[in-house]
């Protein structure tokens, strides 16, 4: 087995679901919130496809492809929503967006 | 032949309901056509049941019997129901009884009901009586005679409440209708039993096969009782007479036509039609019988009190029908249906004659403000004097022959009939009193003082006509069956009575009751001379004698009182207690348990639900790190 340990990949993606975890915490702003989130997910992605080279399985680059499409249509319904407040004059912070508290 | 002619006798009066009801949609239509279908359809259904009588006399009387079915209306669990009718002999007398009297009266209310406003809506509910009336008698299964019972019972309900803005027309129709529910219920679970013991409701099967019940059975007790409660209710017998009294806040037509002549009698002619299953059970009969010989004698007792001249005729004919659920009760079905018509003529005389004298008054009814009128209203006068003769059992009148085949007849019928037989005889005497009493205080002696508020008219031919062809009736009714002569109407009967017991009395008894009916009547009429013809101001000096035993027979024995506070007051009462002490604690604890259970659970989960996305997400994130957490414990282990 040559390239690239395992353990770099998956220490990069632990790296990056970190950073993308703090942010979904700690940003205010739903655009930032939705970057976070990419982040976490590609995270996964890079485990997934760190692993598929581990065990020379192409299963895991699949998985990372599917993850990336999910991601898209998530973004696109994020990125309409944020758009959508920003055209009603609304401030984009989501701790003021809790209409839906209960 | 018969049959057809038969849908349509009983579809004209229907038709003739409906076209009155329906159009125009708005407004009172011109009187003309209003009088033109409301009458009209009853003369040509008379006619046609005089073609089908005619055509049946032709017949030999065994095949007197014409079933036909329209169409299957039901088939469930081996139980059919046709819409089928049956014209047989009963069902005949029955038929030319209702359109013939009813005609009468539906001419003399051309010009009673005049001054109405809402003379359409009059003639379409008659209409329907009418209708309901002849699906009652002609029905040729006990549902469709239950959806005639019902009918009649609603039609009666529309008319006792025909002058809906006053109060006691209401209060009275209500009563009417709540009284004969108790009689319905009776008969539907009649009906019930027979589908459990025999599964079918068809007269035909139903009577061929009555044995199957039993002789003497509980079961054959307990469907002879249960219809006998809805003939009671509907007949006005004891003790859910009480209806029948205040009925008569409706127009007088109306009171002669369904509260005298044929819908209360439709009690009597349950019983005779259903005469196979009440021989099946003797209890039941005697029963029957007792109820019949209560109600006649109480009856006439209240009768004697009235001043009302309406609730005179109203007692009466409570009693008259006990004569005749007496004499069905002994098992005497012809006699009770000789009495049935004849009453009919005789009742329908009087309940008009007062109707005439009511009109011509202006809506009087005390006979405390009537007196003389024999000088002003000559038809009203003779109609009245001929009813009086005959309700009496005046010898010669109808209502001789008719009383006295009960009561001579009676006699033949064992112990209970002797009894019957005194019963029935101290109240014909009452009966002549209290008639003639009324006859001599609105006819006879001066005018009341201070005169007629509203001068008596006498009556135009719309009325007169009918009142006298009536009181003819009346007078000549009873001749069609003469002891010792001929008996047409138990010749006529016979073929829809077979099997019925032979009861026929010896000459002697029949002789004896013959001359003892004729004294109790002459007797009778003379009492009530004495007290209340000859001089006027004995009825007066007689006032304070026995005036609190007098008051309770003016009230009916305080019936009414008692049924108040027994039923109506109890049930209040239990109401009462169960809206004050059950309802807020138990119903209403049981139900808001609940509530309060899912609104304390909701408070307490609500915090969860901030609305801030990034308590979410830290919640999510902590959970999943906390699985985690147990997972690599739970490995390490």
């Amino acid at each position: 087995m040559t390239g690239v340990p395992l353990a770099f990949y998956i220490g990069l993606s632990a790296a990056m679901f970190l950073i993308g975890m703090l942010g979904v915490m700690i940003r205010r702003n739903p655009l930032l919130l939705l970057l976070a989130v990419e982040l976490m997910l590609n995270s996964a992605n890079v485990a997934l496809v760190g692993f598929s080279r581990h065990w020379d399985d192409s299963a895991g680059q699949i998985f990372a492809l599917v993850v990336m499409v999910v991601a898209a249509a998530e973004v696109v319904i994020g990125l309409g929503l944020v758009v959508a407040t920003f055209r009603q004059r609304i401030e984009l912070d989501v701790d003021q967006l809790s209409t839906l508290k209960g | 032949m018969a049959t057809t002619l038969g849908w349509i006798i009983l579809a004209l009066p229907l038709l003739g309901c409906l076209a009155l009801a329906l159009f125009p949609r708005h407004g009172e239509p011109p009187k003309g056509p209003v009088i033109a279908i409301g009458v009209g359809s009853i003369l040509i259904a008379f006619v046609l049941s005089a073609v089908v009588f005619a055509s049946m006399l032709a017949e030999d009387p065994s095949e007197r019997l014409h079933v036909d079915s329209l169409y299957e209306w039901i088939d469930i669990g081996g139980v059919s129901v046709d819409l089928a009718i049956r014209i047989d002999t009963l069902s005949m007398m029955m038929m030319l009884i209702i359109t013939g009297v009813g005609f009468l009266i539906h001419l003399y209310s051309v010009e009673y009901m005049d001054h109405d406003r809402d003379y359409r809506r009059f003639f379409a509910e008659m209409n329907f009586f009418v209708f309901s009336m002849l699906l009652l008698v002609m029905a040729e299964n006990f549902v469709f005679l239950i959806v005639g019972w019902g009918f009649v019972g609603i039609a009666s309900y529309l008319l006792i409440g025909y002058y809906y803005q006053q109060a006691d027309a209401v209060r009275s129709a209500k009563k009417a209708f709540v009284m004969n529910v108790i009689g319905d219920v009776g008969m539907v679970l009649a009906a019930f039993l027979l589908v459990r013991e025999l599964g079918t409701l068809d007269y035909s099967e139903v009577f061929a096969r009555a044995g199957e019940l039993g002789p003497e059975s509980g079961t054959a007790l307990a469907v002879c009782l249960l219809l006998f409660v809805g003939a009671a209710a509907k007949s006005g017998q004891m003790p859910l007479h009480s209806w029948l009294p205040d009925a008569m806040t409706g127009p007088t037509p109306v009171s002669a036509l369904i509260h005298a002549a044929t819908m209360v009698t439709a009690g009597v002619y349950l019983i005779v039609r259903c005469y196979t299953l009440f021989d099946l059970s003797s209890l039941a009969g005697d029963t029957v019988a007792v109820v019949g010989m209560v109600t006649l004698f109480l009856a006439a007792t209240v009768a004697l009190m009235q001043v009302d001249i309406k609730r005179v005729l109203a007692w009466s004919t409570v009693s008259q029908i006990g004569y005749m659920v007496m004499a069905a009760g002994l098992g005497l079905y012809a006699s009770a249906m000789f009495h049935l018509m004849t009453h009919a003529f005789f009742k329908a005389t009087l309940f008009l004659a007062a109707g005439a004298v009511i009109h011509a008054l202006g809506g009087e009814q005390s006979l405390d403000r009537m007196g003389g009128l024999r000088r002003h209203l000559r038809v009203a006068y003779f109609a009245m004097g001929a009813g009086c003769l005959a309700i009496a059992g005046f010898p010669g009148f109808s209502g001789f022959f008719s009383k006295d085949e009960i009561l001579a007849y009676s006699l033949a019928a064992g112990t209970l009939g002797t009894i019957g037989y005194v019963v029935g005889t101290v109240a014909a005497l009452l009966t002549a009193i209290y008639m003639f009493r009324l006859l001599f205080r609105a006819f006879f002696g001066p005018d009341p003082d201070g005169g007629y508020a509203h001068a008596p008219h006498p009556s135009r031919w719309w009325m007169a006509v009918p009142l006298s062809i009536l009181a003819v009736l009346a007078v000549v009714g009873g001749w069609i069956q003469v002891p010792f002569g001929w008996h047409l109407i138990d010749d006529w009967l016979a073929p829809a009575l077979v099997g019925a017991p032979e009861i026929s009395p010896s000459h002697t008894q029949e002789v004896v009751s013959l001359i003892i009916g004729s004294i109790v009547a002459v007797a009778g009429i003379a009492i009530a001379w004495y007290l209340f013809g000859a001089d006027r101001e004995r009825r007066l000096r007689l006032a304070g004698v026995a005036a609190g035993p007098r008051r309770v027979l003016e009230d009916g024995y305080e019936l009414d009182e008692i049924y108040d506070e027994a039923l109506i007051g109890t049930t209040r009462d239990l109401g009462d207690a169960l809206t004050r002490d059950f309802e807020p604690k138990g119903a209403g604890g049981i139900i808001s348990a609940p509530v309060a259970i899912v609104r304390g659970s909701a408070r307490v989960l609500r915090a969860a639900e901030s609305g801030l996305v990034r308590t979410y997400a830290f919640a999510l994130i902590a959970g999943v790190g906390a699985a985690g957490i147990v997972i690599v414990l739970a490995v390490v282990r």
